[in-house]
């Protein structure tokens, strides 16, 4: 199992968490889950999640005009994306406690 | 920016070819944003998209996991026609590749591909016989006629044909509605010609079942009854006129009583049908009556000896100047 593979289930919730500290563009929502340590997640991945939060009504946008190269689309959280990031972000501390707690019990080493 | 608008519109375009399955609501909502994105992603990034980003079939297959994981109602019957479409386009993909060899080309695509501009002339004369059936009013030929106008009709011809020639070469660009009212009027031109065509083929097949065995052109379709003249101006009955060939010459109709039943089919009955409608009067009183050399013979084989092969002649020599008007039908 790889990172990618994992990936596909929380990239929601990292995009979610990654807006909630600021608004940000396609690139730069990237950008900051690659610095964040998710080195692997794809341009296509994030986009296609975007549009998805986008879709589902989790997510509002707006387009700022840049001084060089072509107007930028920022996406932000709305309340009921808070919402959702709340209970995502709960739901997924307590299945990585259960991982966690799964794996000492059997010796594994973090 | 080293990435050209072209590179972008092209790499949206083949993600979205990798994504023919998706519904066409769920693809377009999924890749409507999806060239700004990529111009602002190229914005900040070098190197070319493909340098970047991967193969966009690579990329569709990314964004398709990403945005797939949505569980909105509907979508099963949705996923479940996506694949048996994916399916079809495989079969006739095989289709395609394995008639190709037949025709002499790669693919059979590629040659009815090269029969694309024919259809498009096809589609302009078809429209106009449309419009021809639709002026005039049911009855029809091979040329267009606008109200009844030849040369209005042939004005309209080349028009149409210009016009549908100019959309053919356009409808790859057309999308949304206008695509696809083009390919709604070319399905119901398609249906009208395999109308028009079957049409034709019941009046040819009605003409071979009355007119076999007869050498009359269409110019004598006119004619109803044949009254034949001797020299003496005296009116011959149980007529019959044979080609050079011996085949009996048929013209007209027997449309009043007569000796059907002698000869069975009525088509058989000598000339004239209809004595009394004779144009000329019948005979001069007291004259012989014109037997032919023995008597007529039911009989269709007329080589041996013809009874009467006499053509009728333009005008009768002399009109019997005293009509009878007693209409005497020698059986």
């Amino acid at each position: 199992m790889d990172t990618t593979q994992l990936l596909k289930g929380v990239l929601d919730l990292a995009v979610l968490a990654v807006l909630r500290e600021e608004d940000g563009y396609g690139y730069d929502i990237l950008r900051r889950l690659r610095e964040a340590g998710l080195e692997e997640v794809g341009d296509a991945s994030v986009y296609g999640t975007l549009r998805r939060l986008f879709a589902a009504g989790l997510l509002t946008t707006y387009v700022v005009p840049s001084e060089s190269g072509p107007h930028r689309k920022y996406y932000a959280l709305n309340a009921a994306g808070r919402d959702q990031l709340t209970r995502s972000g709960k739901l997924w501390r307590s299945f990585a406690t259960t991982m966690d707690s799964l794996l000492d019990d059997r010796g594994m080493a973090a | 920016m080293t990435v050209t608008e072209q590179e972008i519109t092209d790499y949206v375009a083949r993600v979205r070819a990798a994504l023919a399955d998706l519904p066409p609501t769920q693809r377009d909502e999924l890749t409507e944003d999806l060239a700004d994105h990529l111009a602002e992603f190229a914005a900040e990034t070098d190197g070319t998209l493909v340098e970047r980003l991967g193969e966009p079939e690579t990329y569709a297959a990314e964004l398709r996991a990403a945005a797939g994981a949505t569980g909105r109602g509907g979508r099963n019957l949705d996923q479940r026609v996506a694949s048996a479409v994916v399916r079809v386009r495989a079969r006739l993909r095989v289709l395609d590749t394995r008639l190709g060899p037949l025709l002499g080309y790669d693919t059979a695509g590629e040659f009815l591909r090269l029969l694309r501009p024919a259809w498009w002339v096809l589609r302009g004369y078809l429209a106009a016989m449309l419009v021809t059936v639709i002026s005039t009013g049911g009855g029809f030929g091979l040329l267009p006629r606008f109200g009844g106008e030849l040369l209005a009709g042939l004005f309209m011809l080349a028009g149409f044909v210009l016009a549908s020639i100019w959309l053919g070469r356009r409808s790859a660009q057309l999308a949304g509605w206008p695509r696809w009212a083009v390919h709604a009027g070319s399905v119901v031109l398609a249906i009208f010609a395999l109308a028009a065509v079957g049409n034709a083929e019941d009046r040819l097949g009605y003409n071979d079942y009355y007119y076999d065995q007869t050498s009359v052109d269409s110019q004598y379709s006119q004619v109803r009854d044949v009254f034949v003249y001797d020299s003496e101006g005296r009116l011959v009955e149980n007529a019959r006129l044979f080609d050079q060939n011996g085949n009996p010459i048929r013209l007209g109709y027997p449309d009043c009583s007569g000796p059907v039943d002698q000869y069975g089919n009525p088509l058989l009955r000598p000339y004239p049908y209809c004595l009394d409608q004779a144009p000329f009067g019948h005979r001069a009183p007291g004259a012989v009556v014109p037997t032919p050399t023995g008597t007529p013979e039911p009989t269709e084989t007329p080589s041996t000896n013809p009874t009467a092969a006499v053509t009728p002649p333009a005008t009768p020599g002399t009109p019997p100047a005293t009509p009878t008007g007693e209409p005497s039908p020698t059986s």
